[in-house]
């Protein structure tokens, strides 16, 4: 099966549980990216609001999530 | 109320969480409650169950046949149902964040800690342990063994568990009188 097929496919299943499974692990892969993303970025001196404007979200929301990992 | 559980019935409870986590399952359901009957040897409750002729090998393959039972998928596995290859994201990850990156992350931890760590009561297992503090009062009892935890998780509005075993002829007023004839005989004897 191509990529597209089964892109097709998972979107088309009326089966919950391989639907919503798909986008819990997807939101978790999510997570993961975000986190290296944003601690490479403040580790070359980007600042919160630069961070935030390019993930399309506030800086309030960066800065809330992220603070606790002190940088 | 759990001072009132006599040992086995505690076992059942303390299992009752090894068998959800052992199915990845986020909450512990009924179904998990009667799995965790099975594995406390010589229980009054197995004496009902028997009595009733449903083995041990009949529930838990009903229980395997539960709609979303069955090991989840792996991540991977989930991901390239949406056409995403994690082994490619992660190489990618890799090369320009080092081995294990993406695997390292807090966000991952959080993952793995709450897959190993402790998993909550679903509101219809919380309810059979209740029942089952007032299937003893209603006999009398006063303790909560694991044949008050199977007379709870036959009333109507227990889930799976109460399925299962309704489904394999166990129905609640036949189990009382069940249970109360082997009370009298083990008092008696």
């Amino acid at each position: 099966m191509t990529d597209a097929t089964r892109v097709a496919a998972a979107a088309s299943s009326r089966d919950p549980s391989i639907g919503l499974t798909a986008v819990a692990s997807l939101r978790g892969l999510l997570e993961s990216l975000e986190e290296l993303q944003v601690t490479n970025a403040r580790a070359q001196g980007w600042s919160w609001q630069q961070i935030a404007d390019v993930l399309r979200v506030s800086r309030q929301a960066v800065h809330k999530k992220y603070r606790r990992f002190g940088f | 109320m759990f001072e009132r559980f006599t040992d086995k019935a505690r076992r059942v409870v303390v299992l009752a969480q090894d068998a959800a986590r052992g199915r990845q399952a986020g909450t512990i359901r009924t179904e998990h409650l009667l799995a965790a009957l099975f594995e406390v040897p010589d229980n009054l409750a197995l004496a009902v169950l028997e009595g009733f002729g449903v083995t041990k090998a009949d529930v838990l393959a009903d229980i395997d046949r539960l709609p979303g039972a069955g090991p989840a998928p792996s991540d991977a596995d989930a991901l390239a149902a949406l056409g995403i290859d994690l082994d490619e994201v992660r190489r990618q990850v890799e090369d320009a964040f080092g081995a294990g990156a993406l695997d390292r992350t807090r966000a991952a931890a959080g993952r793995a800690w709450r897959r190993g760590g402790h998993i909550p009561f679903e509101r219809e297992a919380k309810k059979v342990l209740e029942l089952a503090l007032r299937e003893a009062v209603r006999m009398t009892h006063n303790y909560i063994g694991t044949e008050h935890i199977l007379l709870g998780m036959l009333h109507s509005e227990t889930g799976a568990g109460q399925r299962i075993l309704l489904a394999r002829g166990v129905r609640q007023d036949a189990a009382r009188v069940v249970v109360e004839e082997l009370v009298r005989t083990r008092r008696a004897g």
